[in-house]
């Protein structure tokens, strides 16, 4: 395919050199600038994440020092346990940790109960359609403007600064993006793998669980990932909706760093850590999925 | 929908007297100094935020396509965007608040040994540059997401109109213009809706970084909602703003879907 354009271009550039000659010269240098950019991006991307870390190795004493050093002279992780043991932000840690797994767990359960009739069984396409893109737009809603009914819902039935609360409506809001994940997969399943298992005498059920759920585990565990990551950074319900340690999740430990009067750089500095470590390492696990569901399916990468 | 009705109730009452009050809290919206003042705020906001990240995220994506043809290349670059994205708001905040702080910061730093010397920049806490910081997070955190949807744009293209284009004369201008932007297209207004509803309730790293301030210079909708809410606790007249925002953002995307739901359904 290559070979033959470039034979065609070599054929043309007999007629008009300079035309085709030059952007090729022009390309080497385009490619040069590009790489630099590129480059120069890493660094600007990559050296935030470097100087949190750095910043949260340093002891306290080495926390002023004029000018600040790149790398801490004595590494420590005297941060991390001051802030998770002696702040006591292990509590929050956990919280965060239950309210993602249970919210993964249901909203993968009740995504599949929505997609699986609406790819399996006979709905009219109208149906379909309308009930798929309603869960886009909830997607657009901004989050600000729901949040005062919930608000005052959660609290007159008496679920305010409670982990379930959270719970609840992290599974409602990751659910639109579940079905249509979670759509997108079943869609890529022949219809006739099933049929083939009923037809050898399996019932829905089994057909279910023994042949559609294994074939789509990978799509299950992307979704799930995805869920996880996007309820553990939550931080505005979880600012509303809880009080107390009782229920505060760890988005809320890293902000609390910020609002102190004094700020404890280097502790906060390793909440920030923690908080971008457990989403950075998850996602790069399913690393294929995060832009196809960061626009809801509507983009595909190859990488 | 039973929010929605919830919050129709709410904002059709008097702030804590109760009683119906009609239209009042709609109204008292546009007397509302503060109001005007954070629409100001979050419009220049959305408007820079969105203009650098979807300009530097498509002219990095033509770029990156048309140099990059490693496989190895493409997955460090594609590996190196996702990571701002899927880093908590919150997280990036402290990042960039660890950046921001004028006497050990590492931009001040920076600006020192690159030689100027003149009073150290107030990055946070004075309002023109507060803005300018809290913008510089988001597009931190989101140029990349242009980027990547465009550049999965720009690998869908079919190769043989591009060879085609090439056997014409096609130079690279004529290249993007005729043949890659009439496929970008969808995905651009895509990532204009994606990135509108974003700017526009962006909350948390602005809550990090300045909390709104100094003064109310970055305080957004989201946070000025917030605030009469939650700190004076009127949740009458902060539902009937957020009403306002429901009905705008529906018009809009009713307008935009028309044109994404071919693309997406």
């Amino acid at each position: 395919m290559t070979g033959d354009s470039q034979a065609a271009v070599h054929l043309l550039s007999v007629r008009v050199p300079r035309t085709l000659v030059r952007p090729h010269r022009r390309r080497s240098v385009l490619r040069g600038l590009v790489l630099t950019a590129l480059g120069v991006l890493a660094a600007v991307y990559l050296f935030p994440f470097f100087w949190m870390i750095s910043t949260s190795l340093k002891p306290t004493s080495e926390l002023y020092v004029q000018p600040p050093a790149l790398w801490p002279v004595r590494p420590t992780f005297d941060a991390y346990g001051a802030a998770l043991v002696g702040a006591g932000d292990w509590v929050l840690l956990r919280n965060s940790v239950i309210v993602c797994l249970t919210t993964v767990v249901l909203a993968l359960a009740l995504a599949l109960l929505i997609a699986y009739p609406l790819t399996r069984l006979g709905v009219t396409p109208r149906f379909r359609r309308g009930l798929l893109s309603w869960l886009l737009s909830l997607r657009f809603l901004p989050s600000m403007v729901v949040v005062i009914p919930i608000f005052a819902t959660i609290r007159t039935v008496g679920l305010y600064d409670q982990l379930l609360a959270l719970i609840l409506i992290y599974t409602a809001f990751s659910l639109p993006f579940a079905v249509w994940m979670l759509k997108g997969f079943l869609q890529e399943v022949p219809q006739e793998v099933e049929e083939a298992a009923l037809v050898d005498g399996a019932g829905r059920w089994r057909a279910f669980f023994q042949i559609l759920l294994p074939m789509i585990s990978p799509g299950l565990l992307a979704a799930g990932v995805i869920t996880f990551a996007l309820a553990w950074s939550e931080f505005l319900y979880a600012l509303i909706l809880t009080a107390t340690p009782r229920s505060q999740t760890f988005s809320i430990a890293v902000w609390s760093f910020v609002t102190q009067f004094e700020i404890i750089w280097n502790q906060m500095a390793a909440m920030g850590v923690v908080s971008a470590l457990v989403p950075i390492v998850l996602l790069l696990f399913a690393r294929r999925y995060v832009i196809s569901a960061l626009t809801f399916g509507a983009v595909r990468e190859k990488t | 929908m039973y929010p929605l009705f919830y919050a129709i109730g709410l904002s059709l009452q008097y702030y804590r007297l109760g009683g119906f009050a009609g239209l009042h809290n709609f109204a008292f919206a546009f007397q509302d100094a503060l109001l005007s003042d954070s629409l100001r705020a979050t419009g220049v906001y959305i408007v820079l935020a969105m203009s650098i990240e979807c300009l530097l995220g498509l002219v990095l994506a033509v770029a990156v396509q048309r140099t990059v043809k490693s496989a190895l290349g493409r997955t460090l670059t594609y590996l190196l965007f996702i990571v701002p994205m899927v880093t908590p708001p919150v997280a990036a905040g402290v990042i960039f608040r660890l950046m921001y702080i004028p006497e050990y910061g590492i931009i001040n730093v920076l600006l020192r040994d690159l030689g100027y010397h003149g009073r150290s920049v107030l990055w946070l806490s004075s309002p023109g540059m507060a803005m300018f910081s809290v913008v510089s997070v988001d597009v931190w955190q989101w140029m990349p997401f242009v980027f990547l949807v465009l550049f999965a744009g720009l690998a869908a293209v079919p190769a043989d109109i591009i060879e085609a284009g090439e056997v014409d004369g096609a130079g690279g201008w004529a290249r993007f213009r005729f043949l890659e932007l009439p496929y970008l297209r969808p995905l651009l207004l895509l990532v204009l809706v994606f990135r509108f509803t974003d700017t526009l309730r962006v909350f948390d790293h602005v809550q990090v970084l300045t909390g709104g301030g100094p003064g109310a210079s970055t305080e957004f909708l989201s946070l000025y909602l917030y605030r009469i809410a939650f700190k004076f606790s009127n949740l009458n007249y902060a539902s009937a703003l957020a009403l306002y925002i429901v009905i705008i953002v529906s018009i809009l995307f009713t307008i935009a879907s028309r044109y994404l739901s071919e693309e997406l359904v």
